[in-house]
């Protein structure tokens, strides 16, 4: 009964410590931790620069806020960037309520996200 | 020939008029619709629920005559509604439009909660008990947002709600007792107006205390963002989402209400 969410990974081209991730689905607590593997695993294998894709993630709660704000934190540790687009407005709405908007790096689209990796 | 029959309106419940149809609605039995139209309108409750899973043939004239009633009734603050119609008749009605002007429901007791719900005010109540386990949650917190949505709360102030009722268990779950023997009570209470929720969990000792302390801090948005751990917002964005907060904690358990106003 965990919720749903896919992580789809795409190599950016010119970019070899890079990797844009799209996110499908719920991130909430029941899934968290999966999540936390599989990009702390990405970053720890030197892609310390990270696109989140949002388009198709339809909720997250406040562990998922957390757990973004780790990758956030966890990447600048690195000398990366955690990175995140195409936000839809419900999501954006619960991490500007949580004050996070300042903390995580927010573009309106991928194009702009990669552009600032330059 | 006109094949059409209608009962005799009558009084189902204060305010509400049901008005039995069967037959063949057609440009043949608008004469006789109109009477019982004028009936209704002069001497019934001018809410009325036109009763018509007997109904075989709805002609668009016959539609125009039913729209003509309906327009007399909304004159005395009432609505004609359409209750039963089979899945056919609806189809063609739909493709005429009818939708757009007409609420249709299954059955007449549906009818009777949407007239509760319109016009008197009136709360609907659901309650679900679940084991505390989180896995349990994104099922629970769906459910609630679905009932609002249907309930005409927009998908933004659904999304608020689903918000609400996910932290409200989760925190339930993380600072009660857990197992798949001991439950959470999540019971709502929803109207035109507002929503109201309500967690009950089974108190661990151990964390009541720990739980304390969160309800006492009263953080900025900026302090909480800037928590050090994965957790521990999830009450602060409740009480940034809801409009009153309360939480009783009792030998037995934490109960935690929450009152939400509609959005939009």
């Amino acid at each position: 009964m965990e919720s749903q969410i896919n992580l789809e990974f795409e190599d950016l081209k010119g970019f070899s410590n890079a990797k844009k991730v799209k996110f499908v689905g719920d991130l909430d607590a029941t899934n968290v931790e999966f999540v936390l593997d599989k990009i702390c695993t990405m970053m720890n294998d030197g892609f310390v620069n990270i696109v989140a894709d949002f388009q198709k993630l339809r909720y997250v709660n406040s562990t998922g806020l957390g757990v973004l704000l780790h990758f956030n934190k966890s990447a600048k540790e690195k000398n990366g960037s955690f990175k995140i687009a195409n936000v839809n407005e419900n999501v954006y709405e619960i991490i500007e309520i949580i004050g996070a908007t300042s903390l995580l790096e927010i573009y309106d689209d991928i194009d702009e996200a990669v552009e600032s990796l330059k | 020939m006109i094949n059409l029959n209608i009962e005799q309106p009558r009084e189902i419940a204060a305010g509400i008029t049901v008005l039995t149809i069967a037959g063949e609605l057609d440009s043949a039995s608008i004469e006789k619709l109109h009477a019982f139209c004028d009936e209704v309108v002069n001497s019934h409750p001018p809410y009325v629920i036109a009763e018509m899973s007997g109904v075989t043939l709805f002609s668009s004239s016959a539609l125009g005559g039913i729209m003509g009633c309906r327009k007399r009734l909304g004159e005395k603050n009432g609505d004609l509604v359409l209750a039963g119609l089979t899945l056919d008749i609806k189809t063609k009605l739909n493709l005429l439009g009818a939708n757009k002007i007409f609420k249709m429901y299954s059955d007449i007791r549906t009818a009777i909660n949407a007239y509760d719900w319109e016009y008197k005010g009136k709360a609907e109540a659901v309650s679900v008990s679940f084991p505390s386990e989180l896995k349990f949650v994104p099922p629970v917190r769906q459910l609630v947002s679905r009932i609002a949505q249907q309930k005409g709360y927009s998908s933004r102030d659904s999304f608020r709600i689903e918000t609400i009722v996910d932290e409200g268990c989760n925190n339930a779950v993380e600072h009660g007792m857990q197992g798949s023997d001991r439950n959470i009570d999540l019971s709502v209470q929803i109207d035109r107006e507002k929503i109201e929720i309500r967690v009950v969990n089974v108190s661990n000792p151990e964390k009541v205390e720990n739980l304390r302390d969160i309800i006492k801090g009263n953080q900025t948005p900026a302090q909480v963002a800037a928590l050090a751990g994965k957790r521990g917002r999830g009450l602060a964005l409740i009480k940034m989402l809801a409009n009153n907060l309360n939480i009783d904690f009792t030998e037995t358990g934490t109960s935690v209400h929450i009152t939400r106003f509609r959005g939009e």
